[in-house]
């Protein structure tokens, strides 16, 4: 039972500034879901990932993966836990085998069992003429794809995608939103946030919406809709943030665009 | 040097760090891979997948050549017996000096690395084997750029006597750890109180005034105690005992001569207790300092529109071409804000203009006033920096964003360098002539105007011949940084060349009369022709 319950958050805040980002959360994630993870900008999503991380330590409230609270006891616990963070950051002086080489051992893996592993996967993300090339060379697409490699390499429980489709082709999109599936579906926990709302509205169990810092919304797709009367996850996001000028502010925009022309 | 050298090194302290309680496997990985990275620092784009550079004349390795070859200066203050004090405070404080200069330009980035925390945060390792792995990967910086800078000095330093050498030793590593925790509390402090966009400026601004603060304070120290005559004995004021490297100078005179007075035996405690009390302090800020860090990352959005009207002004008279006077408002915005630019030019800016003033003061003499007719010579150092920064016109730390060059509908390339160029000399050379011109002025005489203004007029040609050596064909800001890829010694002695040869012209002139005039006449004519036609 216990160990069904991946993660839990009891009455989680945080203010930077004076500026409250995160009121209040609380949040139980059993084993095999995928929680997409959405909000407006600025809403506190990144934040609630890299307090669960351990990346930012001045929170109130509590914080239980795997049953241990992070603020007490080891790290051992990051060893089941993969990322792809929020703004790509890599370092990328080294080859695509070299960093594997590194995040794989920093996770106590084995060099051999790395390299590998590696090799399979590039070659199935077909980047295997990639392997001995810097990161600094790489396009988007491919630096995602081997942020992704990273964040999966040490086969960890719970999953932390943030954003992880930017740059990657229709492709190669359809294989991560397969690859999710499958991971959830032998157990994994997976934590997607995105902005792109069919997506999320596909392949999540479970959908959380975070607006200033709260959750406005918790539930499957079809439970989100039977409560607010919309179509599209698009519009019940838009309902929930209380946005609804998109049309008004696409005409002034156009308008602007169309203004300088004539002028000139 | 060699990577595997380095960690079989490391692998003997292996018991050091299970000693401090690190997880030494994370540990060795994490340097592994960080020596690894600075190996390669050289810039991305430019590098092709697999092609490497040339293995062992790495830039870091040839960085470490040129500590070596000043190492070299400190030799003469080291082999000459008259006072250990005096000679040993130059000693020190010129090591201090390039080891902080160099551990601000070159190994800031590590200390301000904002994706260790994303990347290794995210990993299971404990808060304690991160904190020194960083510390370890200093060090092992430090004992590269230590040892290469002062390998040669110590080993003639044997000339003096075993205990000497021994000495010089334990102060230079003593010395070596001040320095490095310094420049980090340094960091921590101003990160502590500042944040975001703000923080990044208040950082760079603070790099190149302490650049050129070190500078002056070496003069200044020299200066004081009267370098000329190394016999001359110290005439001991309260404020020494705040001088770093009269503590170091304190302990060979202590040891060595027998000297056990009271400043003395102070001044050599705090040689020993400071680089100590340092570390500890540095153990004990650095958890704040790696959540400060993150602070690097937020953005503030609460600027307010500066009014330029300098730049605006001269702008609209110096480029009649509407597309031209775009490019010059953009470089002048580029110059103003880009940091990695300002550090790397502005210190050389200052140094440019202090040179001549310095020199200017030095002169005067309370018998005879501001004699010596060729004082206006000394405005040809300013020039010194043109090669310079010139030089680095041509980069950026955002150099990607030049695809914006072959975007725009701009067929002629010359407009870039023109507009470019016109930047740097309004914003950056002109107001600095100006300075030097009416310090002359109100100094010495009004009649060194015509004198000044050939030198800005030269000043101007110049820039033109400069960006010809050197940048030919390159967009502005468009080539990335790489790792201590200045300007270097050779371009700085190229400039000095030919500067040498204006100046000559410049003084032969003024012994034919009205020769100045015909001078600027002729300079003019150039002026005009190499920024219409050769441009």
């Amino acid at each position: 039972m216990s160990e069904d319950l991946v993660l839990e958050l009891k009455d989680l805040s945080i203010q930077f500034n004076a500026k409250q980002v995160l009121n209040h959360i609380n949040l139980h994630v059993k084993r095999g879901q995928i929680i997409g993870y959405i909000g407006p900008n600025g809403a506190g999503k990144s934040t609630t990932v890299k307090i669960i991380l351990g990346l930012l330590d001045r929170y109130q409230g509590h914080v239980h993966v795997f049953g241990q609270d992070i603020r007490h006891g080891t790290v051992e616990y990051k060893r089941r836990i993969g990322y792809v963070p929020e703004n790509g950051e890599i370092y990328d002086d080294l080859t695509a085998q070299e960093y594997i080489l590194f995040v794989g051992q920093m996770y106590g893996m084995d060099a051999e069992i790395i390299k590998r592993k590696l090799a399979v996967l590039l070659e199935k993300f077909d980047m295997k003429t990639a392997t001995h090339s810097r990161i600094g060379t790489f396009s988007k697409g491919m630096k995602q794809k081997l942020l992704i490699i990273a964040s999966l390499i040490h086969n960890p429980d719970l999953i932390f995608f943030d954003e992880p489709l930017s740059g990657l082709d229709a492709n190669s999109v359809m294989i991560i939103k397969e690859m999710m599936a499958q991971l959830a579906k032998q157990g994994k926990t997976i934590f997607y946030s995105s902005h792109i709302m069919d997506v999320v509205e596909k392949i999540s169990d479970r959908i959380l919406l975070l607006n200033e810092g709260e959750i406005v919304a918790d539930g499957s797709f079809d439970q989100l809709k039977a409560k607010n009367k919309e179509g599209t996850l698009e519009q019940i996001f838009n309902q929930l943030t209380g946005f609804d000028q998109h049309q008004q502010l696409a005409e002034d925009i156009v308008a602007v665009i169309h203004g300088d022309d004539n002028n000139e | 040097m060699n990577e595997s050298l380095t960690l079989k090194i490391l692998d003997q302290f292996a018991w050091l760090f299970r000693l401090l309680k690190a997880d030494y496997r994370s540990l060795r990985l994490i340097i592994a891979f960080k020596i690894k990275m600075d190996h390669r620092r050289v810039p991305t784009i430019m590098q092709g997948g697999k092609q490497r550079a040339d293995p062992i004349m790495t830039p870091f390795v040839k960085s470490l050549l040129l500590y070596a070859f000043y190492g070299l200066f400190l030799i003469p203050f080291l082999i000459s017996e008259d006072s250990y004090l005096l000679q040993m405070m130059i000693v020190f404080a010129i090591m201090i000096f390039i080891l902080i200069t160099s551990m601000i330009s070159d190994f800031s980035f590590v200390l301000l690395d904002v994706r260790d925390k994303v990347i290794l945060d995210t990993k299971p390792l404990d808060a304690r084997t991160r904190a020194l792995a960083k510390f370890t990967h200093i060090i092992i910086y430090m004992v590269q750029l230590t040892g290469a800078f002062l390998l040669v000095p110590l080993v003639s330093s044997l000339v003096q006597g075993p205990l000497f050498a021994l000495l010089f030793f334990i102060s230079i590593i003593l010395n070596a750890v001040f320095c490095m925790v310094i420049t980090a509390l340094f960091y921590m402090t101003i990160l502590k109180f500042f944040d975001g966009e703000k923080l990044s400026n208040l950082i760079n601004m603070i790099q190149i005034f302490l650049t050129v603060g070190l500078f002056i304070g070496y003069q200044l120290i020299v200066q004081s105690f009267g370098v000329v005559d190394l016999s001359i004995t110290i005439d001991w004021q309260w404020w020494h005992i705040f001088l770093p490297p009269i503590w170091f100078g304190a302990v060979f005179e202590m040891f060595l001569l027998n000297n056990y007075s009271l400043v003395l035996i102070i001044s050599s405690v705090l040689a020993v207790l400071i680089p100590l009390l340092s570390i500890s302090l540095y153990f004990k800020w650095m958890p704040t300092f790696e959540r400060n860090l993150q602070k690097l990352l937020m953005t503030s959005h609460t600027g307010k529109p500066k009014k330029h009207w300098w730049s605006t002004l001269i702008g609209r008279i110096v480029c009649r071409d509407v597309q031209e006077r775009t490019i010059f408002t953009f470089a002048c915005a580029m110059m103003r804000q880009e940091r990695e630019f300002k550090l790397k030019v502005y210190p050389s800016l200052a140094i440019s203009i202090i040179l001549p003033l310095f020199l200017l003061l030095n002169l005067f003499n309370p018998d005879q006033g501001f004699g010596g007719g060729l004082s206006y010579l000394y405005g040809y150092f300013v020039l010194l920096m043109i090669p310079n920064v010139v030089y680095m016109l041509k980069y950026s730390s955002k150099a990607n964003g030049a695809w914006i060059y072959k975007v725009v509908p701009i067929e002629n390339r010359s407009l870039y360098y023109r507009g470019t160029l016109k930047a740097f000399f309004v914003q950056l050379c002109l107001p600095l002539l100006s300075v030097l011109l009416i310090v002359y002025m109100v100094m010495i005489e009004f009649s060194l105007f015509l004198d000044l203004f050939i030198i800005l007029v030269t000043a101007c040609l110049f820039t033109v011949i400069c960006h010809k050596i050197f940048n030919n064909g390159t967009y502005p800001f468009s080539a990335s940084f790489s790792f201590s890829d200045s300007a270097g010694a050779v371009l700085v002695f190229v400039a000095m060349f030919v500067i040498g040869i204006f100046a000559f012209i410049h003084f032969a002139f003024t012994l034919i009369p009205l020769g100045l005039y015909i001078y600027l006449l002729v300079l003019l004519i150039a002026n005009f022709f190499v920024w219409k036609k050769v441009l």
